[in-house]
């Protein structure tokens, strides 16, 4: 279908406000991408600029190696979802559909068998007379769907598509989104600040802060080798421990709290302050009593099929989460000694950020 | 479904009493009385009056000048109506464009509404005056022998332009809180789907207007039927010969100036019957049309 290329793409909002600093990206063919990052770091201002609802500040925009930074937005054969729907109020939802068809001038027969083909597949076909505000959250946000695929556009985008429905919908369309996306084949953008959203619908994820893109990256490469400190805190959730700490003199261990020395699966220059990062799945309980740490229990969250145990380690309060699979029962003030695998220590340069 | 009870008592009663009472006095009375009154022949100087039936009704209905001024009636607010709506309708559009948010810039835009009629009448009256006027000169200069004194048709001009004036603010206002009132992704997707904006227009942001459109409609009507009577008055008191006579300013020189109260109590009746068929017909087969 299409390929979609950033070269140094830059956006500069009137006021003066730099929300894009430079985004270099090659999107393959098919290829299901996410855009994940905190509030405001400049998700939607990309995908717009994709989709041709902002303009290009500096910088090239292509799809299928042709650069459409001066293409309007109809004219670059992409379909947006919108966080809103942004359905046409006025039209019943099968006109909705039908718009865009229309507009580029197909024929009657042509946009009826595409627009009940999309109902059928969106199970939209009992409400195609309606107009949207008879329908509910979950159906609108279909026939927003039904309105990109009519059209067979070269690339999806979708801007938090699910973020006003309920959590179980939102698990449902999901999956629905990904059948979809695989089925036709199309290649997509899609913008949430949804971690489980990014993790499982990514093809590749591009973790974004402050108008730069972080790491672009398998998901699964990303959780296990996050390039910064701030991508690793972001990925996972409960977000990974951040612990102060000190490479020993021979390169090979690393201290942390008062003198507790860790090993190390790689050498790394000695003597430097590090930031050390463990995720809260892969600390666990040494049955023997014999773990590298020892830390006081605060407080315990039982979710079920898990358990979030909250720490207190060394003289700081509450700065390690351990979790655990199932339900297991702790005692305020508890004693607990962890076992930290040494290929699963993250290192982290205190200045930059950078992995180390 | 149930419907709530309330318990009788007074408070209710007592809470809408002052509008009752100001709708009566002010409305219901005056409304009864030209009713009665339409129906009496009084001498001027309302020493005896006589009851008649409907001979004030068949007078006003036969005379020449009633029909005219009913026939000018139609033509002026048609073109109050519409011309003032398809203006204010195009300055709202471009300046949405522009002032997205800006809330303060559509304060201002709005100061041309607390204009009274009357005040507008005057300012026409002095850019029409044909010793000072200067829109009265630029008219003339440019070869037109523009003269709203004799001329009917230029006096017409000249009321119809003052009444769009004023009005065309009100409806601006309107147009344009219409307009910030659509949602921004809704008008994105249109751009997406649709690459003239002109025909984004007429499929998305006209249909979607349609019931400010519609309440313009109705309040544009009302304004050209009976508020323009301060306007009229001030610039042209329906002159040349009762030609921007309106059917309201007709009843008020009839009646106050000519002193024939049975005629143009009658008048004021047609008038009602006229407004109440008027305003029946918007509501039910008008508006349903619009909502969405
Ligand atoms: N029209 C605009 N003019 C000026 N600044 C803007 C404009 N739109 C967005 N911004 C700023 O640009 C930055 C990025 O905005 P953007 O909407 O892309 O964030 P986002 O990552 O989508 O956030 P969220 O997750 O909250 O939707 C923000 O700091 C925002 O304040
Ligand atoms: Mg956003």
């Amino acid at each position: 279908m299409a390929t979609v290329t950033l070269k140094q793409a830059e956006k500069t909002y009137p006021n003066g406000y730099k929300a894009i600093h430079g985004i270099d990206l090659a999107i393959q063919d098919g290829e299901f991408t996410v855009l994940v990052g905190p509030s405001g770091c400049g998700k939607s201002t990309l995908l717009r600029m994709i989709a041709g609802l902002e303009s290009i500040s500096d910088g090239e925009i292509s799809i299928d190696d042709k650069v459409v930074n001066k293409v309007a937005p109809a004219d670059r054969d992409i379909a947006m979802v919108f966080q809103n729907y942004a359905l046409y109020p006025h039209m019943n939802n099968y006109d909705n559909m039908a718009y865009g068809l229309r507009n580029r001038g197909y024929s009657k027969a042509d946009i009826d068998s595409k627009v009940r083909e999309a109902a059928r597949i969106l199970q939209l076909e009992d409400h195609l007379e309606r107009k949207p505000r008879q329908l509910s959250g979950g159906q609108r946000q279909r026939v927003a769907m039904g309105r990109a695929i009519v059209r067979q556009p070269k690339v999806f985008l979708f801007d938090e598509p699910l973020s006003n429905l309920d959590a179980k919908l939102r698990v449902d369309m999901r999956l629905e989104i990904k059948n979809l996306q695989q089925r036709l084949g199309v290649t997509s953008v899609y913008v949430t600040h949804d971690q489980v959203e990014a993790m499982t619908l990514a093809d590749r994820l591009i973790v974004m802060n402050g108008g730069v893109a972080e790491q672009i990256g398998t998901p699964i490469d990303i959780y296990e080798k996050p390039a910064t400190k701030f991508v690793a805190g972001f990925i996972g959730s409960p977000a990974m421990n951040f612990l102060a700490g000190k490479i020993s003199g021979d390169c090979k261990h690393v201290t942390i709290g008062e003198g507790v020395r860790l090993d190390l699966d790689h050498d790394v220059s000695a003597d430097q302050t590090v930031t050390v990062g463990i995720r809260p799945e892969h600390l666990s309980i040494a049955a023997d009593g014999q773990g590298q740490i020892n830390a006081a229990v605060r407080m315990v969250e039982s979710l079920g099929a898990e358990t979030l145990v909250y720490l207190d380690f060394g003289t700081d309060a509450n700065n390690v989460t351990l979790r655990l699979q199932g339900t297991q029962q702790f005692v305020k003030g508890e004693k607990l000694s962890l076992t930290i695998p040494a290929d699963k220590i993250h290192l982290f340069d205190v200045e930059t950020g950078k992995r180390i | 479904m149930k419907r709530v009870q309330f318990e009788h008592s007074a408070v209710p009663y007592l809470f809408v009493a002052p509008q009752i009472l100001i709708i009566s006095i002010f409305f219901l009375w005056p409304a009864a009385q030209a009713v009665y009154q339409s129906f009496l022949l009084e001498d001027a100087f309302g020493m005896s009056s006589q009851f008649v039936w409907f001979r004030n009704f068949e007078d006003v209905l036969s005379s020449s000048s009633w029909t005219r001024s009913a026939v000018f009636t139609v033509v002026f607010s048609v073109l109050v109506a519409v011309i003032s709506i398809t203006l204010s309708l195009f300055l709202a559009v471009r300046a949405d464009e522009v002032i997205r948010g800006a809330k303060s810039y559509r304060t201002m835009l709005m100061w041309g509404y607390a204009i009274a009629p009357p005040v507008a009448g005057l300012l026409g009256n002095m850019m029409f005056n044909p010793l000072m006027g200067d829109l009265y000169k630029a008219f003339n200069s440019f070869g037109f022998e523009f003269n709203h004194i004799q001329n009917a048709n230029d006096a017409t001009f000249v009321v119809i332009l003052i009444a769009v004036w004023k009005q065309v603010s009100v409806n601006f206002i309107f147009f344009l809180s219409g307009l910030q009132g659509i949602p921004k992704s809704v008008q994105e997707a249109a751009t997406l789907d649709c690459k003239s904006a002109e025909r984004r227009f007429w499929t998305i942001t006209f249909p979607l207007l349609a019931p400010t459109t519609f309440f313009l409609l109705v309040i544009n009507l009302t304004y050209a039927f009976f508020e323009t009577f301060g306007i009229i008055d001030v610039s042209t008191k329906g002159s040349p010969g009762g030609a921007t006579a309106t059917l309201v300013y007709k009843v008020y020189v009839d009646g106050f100036i000519g002193a024939d109260l049975g005629g143009s109590s009658a008048q004021s009746v047609l008038l009602m019957i006229m407004v109440s068929v008027l305003t029946v017909f918007q509501f039910r087969f008008i508006e349903r049309k619009v909502h969405y």
